[in-house]
């Protein structure tokens, strides 16, 4: 789950990364793409005005009485539309006087004369202007001048020939052009939004194959990371591996070390104890004190030695142990270590699929002890059931023994408390099955039995 | 009744053989699983007792060689090693019972004889022939509630017909049991001590089957 969490999610850099780029790339595309188509439109613009300018400036001639007139009308069939947005005009200039506008119109401009600004250009020159032209509206013009020397009555005359349209023909194609292009680009970006999340879906999947793998090694379904993963994290799987395999030798170590060092100190307490009890030194000041103090000895080492190996367990993730093989074989030991009791030892049906999450010498200590002492205590019966119930195992060993008060069970469970001093071990035994399922987040209860006896209940996690 | 003690510890082992001499056992000892493996494959012992961390060979190891060669005699794991799941691969590996050191020799010696007296089929500790009852625990004989004195080496026969009644038992198996293995055997002695006891049990409970042995069994 950590991996979506927004502040460190990879898939929420990478998208956000992605988002950025396909976005400026947008903008960056759709600007360039409308200046360009501006720049040309603009282009155009000017050129057709340059071309009746051009259609004009050879058509001008004057007639009899040196007045300016068209030889043919101009061919674009707008100059003839009023006010249509294309207009031509021709003003008769004179030197140091102001000029005659208009003196020539295209049909189109019906009765508007265009204001021309105030400049001459220059023989051959073209100056470009914007005017407002009819109805208020912004025109691109061109003008240019013409001096006619060749005149019936010798003087020679200038005009000057404006060429000018609404720039409304230049911005529509523009805008309309610039709606279709942000439309398809829009298109482009939210394909491109899509394929960037599909890829970050994709790339990512092996990060989430591998989070289920760590949840299943969690919880004990695998031993170890298992699968196919890309070469990126393919090393990833196998150190994690490696450190699982790493961990479980740790642990086997410890405990190996554990049960080395129970066998080198039990052994010499042996000896001990039972030169102590020996006939010849029997009932001495002595001989009380070593069995007093091997005793002391015995209980300190099961206590402190089971907490190392429990401890060693440190919860390697990944272990399963299945219940049914153990509560077997440990019932097979008790039928031969408890012979004598001639005790009828009933194992209620234990489903296969049932599992412990952790090891199985863990198991086997807890469920040992717990079996042990009820085969102790027991009369005739001893009985083992388990199941599974709200997320946990629940293992009860029932006995007809004589059970135990409800304010001594608290107290057997505290470490090295003993029931009855003449059953040995039984509260040791208690306390270090407590200890151990605490370890693993469960416990052990104890309760009356409906055999009359004792109940303990072993509750333990559940693997899946 | 013949204990093989397998146990590398030599202190113990020495307690082990004095504590069960005195209580009536003819005692081998090992020290080693090579040793253990070849006594407990050639002889024949009513009980062993077996340390499992051993020299050369493990215990456990042992124990499963001589259960995959058929020997079936009784055997009780003695070993520092209590973890239930040592515990589980000792009985698993074909022990009989399992006891954990540091031990007190009085619930050993309850646990050998249970373990004796469960081999020769006998559920409780008290075995019967006709007048005849032995007690185990105490090492008792009695004749219709009269009890008998045995010395301790008649004690020994008696014990070992009692547990194998209704069988016919060789000279040789007596001397077998009786003694241990480094003690001088005379098959001679063992006629000494049927006679003595059929002077103290009632008529025609001990049996002399000719050319075989002898036969404990309770009168028609």
């Amino acid at each position: 789950m950590n991996m979506v969490a927004p502040r460190s999610s990879l898939r929420i850099r990478l998208l956000a990364g992605t988002l950025v780029w396909i976005t400026a790339s947008i903008i960056v595309a759709g600007w360039g793409l409308r200046s360009l188509f501006q720049q040309h439109v603009e282009a155009q613009f000017h050129a057709e005005l340059k071309t009746h300018l051009d259609q004009l400036t050879a058509q001008l001639t004057l007639d009899s009485r040196g007045h300016a007139s068209l030889a043919l009308p101009l061919s674009d069939p707008r100059l003839s539309r009023p006010y249509s947005g294309c207009y031509w005009q021709i003003d008769q200039t004179h030197d140091g006087m102001p000029p005659e506008t208009g003196v020539l119109r295209s049909r189109s401009l019906w009765d508007h004369v265009l204001a021309t600004p105030p400049d001459t250009p220059a023989d051959g020159e073209i100056h470009q202007h914007r005017i407002i032209g009819p109805e208020g509206k912004m025109l691109g013009m061109v003008e240019r001048s013409v001096r006619i020397d060749d005149t019936p009555d010798g003087k020679s005359r200038s005009f000057r020939l404006i060429a000018a349209a609404d720039e409304s023909l230049m911005t529509e194609p523009v805008s309309r052009f610039s709606g279709a292009l942000w439309l398809a680009l829009g298109v482009l970006g939210g394909g491109l939004v899509i394929a960037a999340l599909v890829q970050v879906f994709i790339g990512l999947a092996p990060l989430r194959k591998l989070h289920t793998a760590l949840g299943k090694v969690q919880s004990g379904e695998m031993q170890h990371l298992d699968g196919d993963f890309p070469a990126e994290i393919m090393p990833l799987v196998d150190q994690f591996n490696a450190v699982l395999v790493q961990n479980a030798e740790v642990v086997e170590r410890a405990r190996t070390q554990a049960g080395n060092l129970a066998h080198a100190l039990k052994t010499p307490l042996s000896v001990l104890s039972n030169a102590a009890l020996a006939p010849d030194a029997r009932d001495s000041a002595l001989s009380r004190l070593v069995i007093d103090q091997v005793g002391t000895a015995r209980r300190q080492l099961d206590y402190h030695l089971a907490r190392a190996q429990a401890a060693a367990t440190a919860l390697i993730p990944g272990t399963r142990t299945p219940l049914s093989p153990i509560i077997d074989g440990l019932v097979r030991t008790m039928r031969h270590i408890h012979a004598d009791r001639q005790l009828a030892l009933t194992v209620m049906p234990v489903s296969p699929s049932l599992a412990f999450r952790g090891e199985p010498q863990d198991l086997q200590e807890m469920l040992g002890n717990l079996l042990d002492n009820a085969c102790k205590w027991a009369a005739h019966q001893v009985e083992i059931s388990a199941r599974c119930e709200g997320g946990n195992l629940r293992i009860l060993i029932d006995d007809d023994g004589t059970g135990l008060a409800a304010e001594q069970r608290e107290a057997v469970i505290q470490r090295g408390v003993r029931a009855d001093e003449q059953v040995p071990g039984s509260g040791l035994g208690l306390a270090i099955v407590d200890d151990l399922a605490r370890l693993y987040g469960g416990r052990v209860e104890l309760a009356d039995s409906p055999l009359g006896g004792l109940r303990a209940v072993l509750i333990l996690p559940v693997a899946q | 009744m013949r204990i093989l003690i397998v146990e590398d510890e030599p202190t113990l082992q020495a307690q082990l053989a004095k504590g069960l001499s005195a209580a009536g056992y003819a005692v081998d000892t090992a020290a080693n699983g090579i040793d253990a493996h070849y006594l407990g494959d050639a002889e024949s012992y009513d009980a062993v007792i077996l340390d499992l961390g051993l020299p050369q060979m493990d215990g456990i190891t042992v124990l499963r060689k001589w259960r995959a060669a058929g020997r079936t005699m009784p055997v009780l794991i003695l070993t520092a090693r209590d973890g239930w799941h040592e515990k589980v691969a000792g009985i698993d590996a074909g022990a009989d019972d399992y006891l954990t050191k540091p031990f007190h020799m009085e619930e050993l010696l309850a646990r050998l004889r249970a373990l004796i007296r469960r081999a020769g089929g006998h559920a409780s500790a008290e075995m019967t022939c006709g007048p005849l009852t032995l007690d185990t625990c105490n090492g008792r004989a009695t004749v219709d509630g009269q009890a008998l004195t045995l010395t301790s080496h008649e004690y020994k026969v008696l014990a070992y017909l009692m547990h194998h009644r209704d069988e016919v038992i060789s000279r040789s198996d007596l001397v077998g049991h009786i003694y241990a293995q480094d003690f001088d055997r005379d098959s001679n002695t063992i006629e000494v001590f049927i006679a003595r006891l059929r002077k103290k049990l009632p008529p025609g409970l001990i049996e002399t089957v000719r050319g075989l042995g002898y036969r404990l069994s309770a009168p028609p």
